[in-house]
């Protein structure tokens, strides 16, 4: 049964991730993520990380897709136009990335042990404790916490920089 | 699991999501006599007794009407937006605990839809994803009005979304839980046997903030900027006719109950009372009523505002949550670990 729904899940994800892909349109690229992400969310939470799943939906879902599609709705962008292949190396490019990622990922999934990683991770009661995460970030790894939070702090002071800039006469 | 438990489960789900449709039908008789009370004139009262049945008779007009869906107007997402919002205000309602547990036949019935760890999380994530269905109905009426009703939306729902939260944190430290039981329970004790430990008496001010942040993001008065219809007509549902338009009303009104429930259970200590204790079926059925009561005084609050104060102007709405609410709302998670470290010690 949880085997059913976490696959199905992480089918949805992948192909709404591809839908995000190849919309030409970019709300319904962004609207295609959010239903990614939710689908994410739910298989976060049959890998028992209930806490996890609900910051992936609050943060992501919530309010940072939400300011996508703010600004993509303020700036009122139609279709996106289908520009003129100008670069023909990116196509070389991407079609190689392409063929890496998917030699990369046929390995993993062939390797022994693999389909049952997911049954065992499945089968694994869930205790959806927050604790443990807390007594991690708050010990352990406090200094790579503090490290990421003066970080955002350094990217908020310098996108108010670049604002005011403008506005000087 | 035997088939009973399957069928407590499922009336624990189902009955607040039957219920809580049920009871927007009166409510929204009661905020119009309400309305007409606080301006002195008489309101409804012409359909039924008291005007009690003007309700059912809106409604039924609603399922009567022409839906309109204007021709330019992206069809799936149009129809999709109303369908979200009752789900996004119905499901918020899931992990809100309205009674005490029941025990009967010797077992342990607790009186709420899904009883998780991370309850107020998860209430957050819903009402995060909520602005969705407004972000959308206004954008795929491809109407400008619409339009600027759901940007405002997005943007207000953001900016109170932090103060709110911020607020809650507050009480989930002070109970060191996200479960909302437990957020219930630790408020139960007293102070002299009489004055009750809710923590609307030990985080006023977060109180203060987080319910009037949930003025914001149920879109009422005087936050009601997304449907301003001085200047909008009437902002993001301009568009929507007949009962897509009614699915909207009702996830207004199912919202205002679900944040008067959701405000309850964090700081006015749920369906407990100093001194009650309680047990058996009545008990039960009495912390029901209990919870019932505190929320419909808190609606009732919700209706007096909307009739008292004028509207926000969007900078003011702006300048407000980020300037004043959010600053104190950190002030309050200050105090409120102050508190926790003096109980502590």
């Amino acid at each position: 049964m949880a085997r059913i729904v976490f696959d199905s899940a992480a089918v949805l994800t992948i192909v709404f991730a591809a839908v995000m892909v190849l919309s030409r349109h970019p709300v319904k690229g962004v609207l295609s993520v959010v239903v990614s992400f939710f689908f994410l969310a739910v298989a976060y939470v049959l890998l028992a990380a209930p806490f996890i799943a609900a910051i992936q939906v609050i943060v992501y879902a919530g309010a940072i897709l939400v300011l996508f599609l703010f600004v993509l709705m303020l700036l009122n962008i139609r279709l996106e136009e289908v520009e003129t292949d100008t670069r023909p190396i990116q196509r070389v490019l991407g079609g190689g990335a392409i063929l890496l990622f998917t030699i990369l990922l046929v390995t993993l999934l062939s390797a022994r042990g693999a389909p049952k990683a997911v049954d065992q991770a499945l089968a694994t009661p869930s205790s959806g404790a927050i604790e443990p995460v807390a007594r991690f970030v708050f010990s352990e790894y406090l200094l790579p916490f503090e490290a990421l939070s003066v970080l955002l702090l350094a990217a908020l002071v310098g996108a108010f920089v670049l604002v005011s800039r403008e506005k000087r006469p | 699991m035997t088939l009973l438990d399957w069928a407590i489960l499922v009336a624990r789900v189902a009955l607040p999501a039957l219920i809580l449709p049920g009871i927007v039908i009166p409510l929204v008789w009661y905020e119009r006599r309400f309305a007409a009370f606080i301006q002195d004139r008489p309101g409804p009262n012409r359909v039924g007794p008291f005007g009690l049945l003007q309700s059912p008779a809106d409604i039924l007009k609603l399922f009567m009407k022409e839906d309109v869906i204007p021709a330019a107007a992206d069809r799936l997402l149009f129809l999709l937006a109303p369908a979200f919002a009752v789900f996004s205000a119905l499901a918020t309602f899931a992990v809100i605990p309205y009674g005490a547990t029941l025990r009967v036949a010797g077992r342990d019935i607790p009186l709420l839809g899904a009883d998780v760890s991370i309850g107020v999380l998860y209430l957050f994530a819903i009402s995060s994803l909520s602005v969705y269905a407004i972000v959308l109905a206004g954008w795929s009426s491809n109407n400008k009005f619409s339009l600027m009703g759901g940007i405002r939306s997005s943007a207000q729902l953001i900016s109170y979304e932090l103060a709110m939260t911020t607020a809650a944190a507050g009480v989930i430290l002070a109970a060191s839980s996200f479960r909302l039981p437990d957020i219930v329970g630790t408020q139960q004790e007293t102070w002299l046997g009489i004055i009750p430990k809710w923590n609307v008496f030990l985080q006023p001010l977060g109180f203060l903030i987080f319910f009037i942040a949930t003025f914001a993001e149920t879109n009422r008065l005087p936050f009601d900027l997304p449907e301003a219809e001085a200047e909008l007509v009437a902002g993001y549902h301009t568009e929507y006719s007949a009962m897509h338009f009614g699915s909207f009303f009702l996830a207004e009104y199912i919202n205002v109950i679900v944040a008067s429930a959701l405000t309850v259970t964090l700081y006015l200590g749920g369906w407990s009372l100093p001194g009650f204790d309680p047990r058996g079926v009545i008990g039960v059925i009495l912390s029901l009523l209990v919870f019932a009561a505190k929320t419909a005084f808190l609606v009732s609050v919700f209706v007096w505002v909307r009739w008292t104060l004028p509207r926000f102007r969007y900078d003011q709405l702006m300048a407000l949550g980020w300037k004043v609410f959010l600053p104190l709302a950190l002030v309050n998670l200050f105090w409120a670990a102050v508190l926790e470290l003096w109980r502590a010690r």
